[in-house]
């Protein structure tokens, strides 16, 4: 195929009916928002196929499986009163289940852009570097609450079915709020933590390694040493002592976001027994503590996105 | 020379595994582990919290999770970059390439793992306490299980790591304290078991003879191993630009 | 025992989507390159040959034997693989000698030695491969390929990421190791690199062994399409009123750099060419094929 000759010295562009496009363009709001909606669904796993949504629908079916056992032994009569409650629902299961969904699903917001480098291609879009982790942590923020609080919500309509008169709805709504409320901080801490332990490396099972250890070692440990510091000193057979809660217990609480988490829940009023003591005085360091989680962990995803390099 | 393990492979495993800075990260679980354990020694007063502690911590948590990174890893990684395929374009029989990769990862998880939780034991206890004894020889078991299980599974998914992980959480954690045919099969009772035979304490969640951990375990062992092997025989290889 | 690879109606399918179809073919001694379009299966094929794939249908045996779940056969078969993927960690010298002591080599390090210095790495080989350049990863790869003194050598890809002047010291190994015996057959998608190697060719597209042999040779027995040469004489005018005559030519155009004539049939053309050019007392100054490169062979081949 002989090519083409050129005029000596000249070329030609010919039109081929190439347009640029002078449409209206969607700016800084849609692309965050786009991003965001993209998480969200990644952080199930839609668009991923199907191996992807494993781990989120198990953990969702086991976050509901309390709701849905609650409305049936209401059902059944076997009790009055809902044995699940809103703010606490049932600890150790939301805990763990909560530990596995972030440390799973954080990565696959974050570790796959990293790891595929496209994070350039992103940034070089009209938006902000902090529109990125932004609209990460909402994405995440929305998944968490979507995961802890469409269960209380089903705990919420298998009550109100069984109970009777508009008093009882209005005494369930009251008492449901706060539960949705706790679910809300749940979500705003744990995305949080979550996200800025995954951005560290680009390798999933790295970054969910870190969120794991984190998340999990703390937990236990909490909850460990408090035992252990609340032991009786000389075990006492079939008497338990209510001694005083010692105060290293109260502290010991503070290493964990899910105990501190816990304890602010208390400080606040909340009565039911939850993974520890009330915190009584020592309530505002339970704040003070869950402030600076949030702070450290967000500020450290949204410094690790303020410098990004090409390759 | 064709043993069954690979020294080569060995090597290679361990020095990728242990490379840059990882080795810290591996470092500082234990160094917790036994910095806690010599704070609660000079500080605690009830007389169970080496059980409490060292059992419900350092057993039934540090150590699984220890394995679930290592154990993954192992094989894992290389098959997540591709580097697998020098070391399968070699004569080497898949049988050596599985073993010496599980003997690896055992080698680490012992290092990292059980001994740090002998030591933290022996210093809460001592060495001859029935608890330093069953505590290590549940580790053991512990390590041999779980890495098995978990080079398995990182040859059958690309998420080993987040089927770990569901595994330890929800079925040992969450089913296995409440369905009872579950503890069966789980490696964290066949270690737990064997502990609590030596050791004898309530603070190790323990439900099965020591005879039945033990087989089961070998059982498990073995299986997980097989099927480890054969599908790395017919493992293929997906180029990036197809 | 055959030294070369058979393939017989080698068929592979990944559920709906069928990856090679009914592909036979002999590779032999020599340098044979797999040429074909991004998709059309010529990874597939090399990871069939290697034993990492299992064919659906059909016989594939390397040497004698069958490759599938056979790792035996890579005492024989060196593999360079197209990802870019080493154990970074490792020395470049290290890597090679490993390798060899996969290999049960009785002589590692000096199996290693030999291995890096055909390459060209000794000055590069005790910096670790993480700081190796992309070319530079590519020679180690085919160092540890060849540490083992294969007979058959598998590469896919191999001049990716490589700079023309490595490219042409990797053709030159490669035509050297050809020479001495051995069964070389690499994979590529740019036709530079397939055309300049002596030897045959095959192409893969969609799936399907299209042509095989010696690429001048396929092109001419394309005789559906035109052949286009490139006539310099002391008349072009002259010249292509005759030639328009002949019923072997289509077309002739008149251009800056000489007289373009298309031929239906290269053969007879090419006889009568001098003597119209003397009967007519025109002086043949050039005759040029302008296409006949593997871009025109290909692109007919896509096409068709």
């Amino acid at each position: 195929m002989a090519s083409d000759e050129s005029a000596a010295g000249g070329g030609v562009i010919h039109d081929i009916g190439y347009r640029s496009y002078d449409g209206p363009r969607v700016g800084r709001r849609g692309i965050a928002a786009a991003l965001c909606w993209q998480s969200l669904r990644a952080a199930f796993g839609f668009g991923r196929g199907a191996k992807a949504k494993i781990v989120p629908v198990i953990a969702f079916v086991i976050m509901c499986t309390p709701a849905v056992v609650n409305a049936i032994a209401l059902a059944l009569g076997r009790s009055h009163t809902p044995v699940v409650k809103y703010d606490t629902y049932v600890n150790t299961l939301r805990v763990l289940v909560t530990l596995l969904f972030v440390a799973v699903q954080a990565p696959e917001l974050v570790a796959r852009d990293l790891r595929s480098r496209v994070l350039p291609l992103y940034f070089a879009r009209p938006i902000r570097r902090h529109d990125y982790p932004a609209a990460k942590y909402a994405a995440f923020v929305l998944a968490c609450l979507a995961m802890i609080d469409i269960p209380v919500l089903l705990l919420y309509v298998g009550t109100i079915f069984q109970v009777h008169g508009g008093g009882q709805i209005w005494t369930q709504t009251k008492a449901m709020i706060p539960g949705l409320l706790i679910g809300l901080m749940w979500s705003l801490v744990l995305a949080a933590i979550g996200l800025a332990l995954a951005s560290v490396s680009g390798r999933r099972a790295f970054s969910t390694g870190a969120v794991v250890i984190f998340l999990f070692l703390t937990w236990t440990l909490a909850l460990v040493l408090t035992r252990i510091v609340q032991a009786p000193v000389r075990p006492v057979a079939g008497l338990r002592a209510h001694a005083a809660v010692p105060a290293s217990a109260h502290l010991f609480g503070l290493i964990s976001p899910y105990t501190v988490m816990d304890g602010v829940r208390q400080w606040l009023g909340g009565t039911n027994p939850g993974i520890v003591a009330n915190p009584g005085k020592y309530g505002i360091a339970y704040g003070v503590m869950l402030l600076v989680f949030l702070g450290v962990s967000l500020g450290a995803l949204f410094a690790r996105y303020a410098s990004v390099s090409a390759s | 020379m064709s043993g069954l393990l690979n020294p080569v492979v060995l090597r290679i495993t361990l020095r990728a595994t242990l490379g840059r800075k990882r080795a810290l990260v591996f470092t500082l679980v234990p160094l917790v582990l036994i910095l806690i354990t010599v704070a609660l020694k000079l500080v605690a007063k009830s007389p169970v919290w080496p059980a409490e502690f060292l059992g419900a911590f350092g057993f039934s948590v540090v150590l699984p999770l220890t394995a679930l990174i290592i154990g993954t890893s192992v094989l894992g990684a290389e098959i997540d970059d591709g580097s697998i395929i020098h070391l399968l374009a070699t004569p080497v029989s898949r049988l050596s390439v599985v073993l010496s990769k599980f003997v690896a990862a055992v080698a680490l998880t012992v290092a990292f793992g059980a001994i740090p939780e002998y030591l933290a034991a022996v210093i809460a206890k001592g060495f001859g306490a029935p608890l330093s004894t069953g505590l290590l020889a549940g580790a053991l078991v512990a390590c041999v299980g779980y890495n098995a299980l978990f080079v398995m599974l990182s040859l059958l998914t690309a998420r080993a790591i987040a089927v770990g992980l569901l595994y330890l959480l929800v079925w040992e954690g969450l089913l296995g304290n409440l369905i009872g045919g579950v503890r069966i099969l789980s490696v964290g009772q066949y270690s737990v078991s064997v502990a609590n035979a030596i050791a004898s304490t309530s603070a190790l969640n323990a439900h099965l003879t020591i005879q039945t951990a033990l087989i089961m375990a070998a059982l498990v062992t073995v299986v997980t191993l097989a099927v480890a092997t054969r599908r790395l025989s017919s493992f293929s290889i997906k180029g990036d630009a197809v | 025992m055959t030294s070369g690879i058979e393939l017989r109606g080698v068929t592979r399918w990944y559920g709906n989507v069928v990856a090679l179809n009914d592909v036979s073919m002999t590779v032999g001694p020599g340098i044979t390159g797999l040429l074909g379009p991004n998709g059309a299966g010529k990874t597939t094929l090399l990871n069939l040959m290697a034993g990492f794939l299992e064919p659906s249908r059909g016989e594939l045996t390397v040497g004698g034997r069958p490759s599938w779940r056979n790792p035996e056969i890579f005492t024989m078969l060196g593999l360079v693989p197209e990802r870019d993927s080493v154990y970074a960690f490792l020395t470049g010298y290290d890597f090679v000698r490993s390798t060899a002591r996969l290999h049960r080599l009785p002589d590692p390090d000096g199996a290693a030695r030999r291995a890096i210095g055909i390459l060209d790495m000794a000055d590069a080989q005790d910096r670790r491969i993480a700081t190796y350049s992309k070319g530079m990863r590519q020679r180690i790869k085919v160092a540890a390929a060849l540490v083992h003194d294969p007979q058959l050598l598998l590469l896919d890809e191999p001049f990716n990421g490589m700079d023309p002047r490595q490219r042409l010291q990797m053709m030159d190994l490669l035509e050297d190791m050809a020479g001495q015996g051995r069964t070389i057959l690499f994979s590529s998608h740019i036709l530079e690199e397939v055309e300049r190697m002596s030897g045959t060719i095959q192409v893969v597209v969609g799936g399907r062994l299209a042509a095989s042999g010696d690429f001048r040779a396929i092109r001419r027995l394309m005789t559906s399409r035109p052949h286009v040469f490139l006539v310099r004489s002391s008349s072009d005018r002259a010249l292509g009123a005759a030639l328009i005559g002949r019923p072997a030519v289509t077309g002739v155009e008149l251009t800056p750099r000489g007289l373009q004539v298309r031929t239906s049939d290269f053969g007879t053309f090419s006889r009568e060419l001098a003597g119209l050019c003397r009967a007519a007392g025109i002086r043949l100054r050039e005759v040029l094929p302008s296409d006949e490169s593997l871009e025109s062979v290909f692109s007919y081949l896509v096409a068709s």
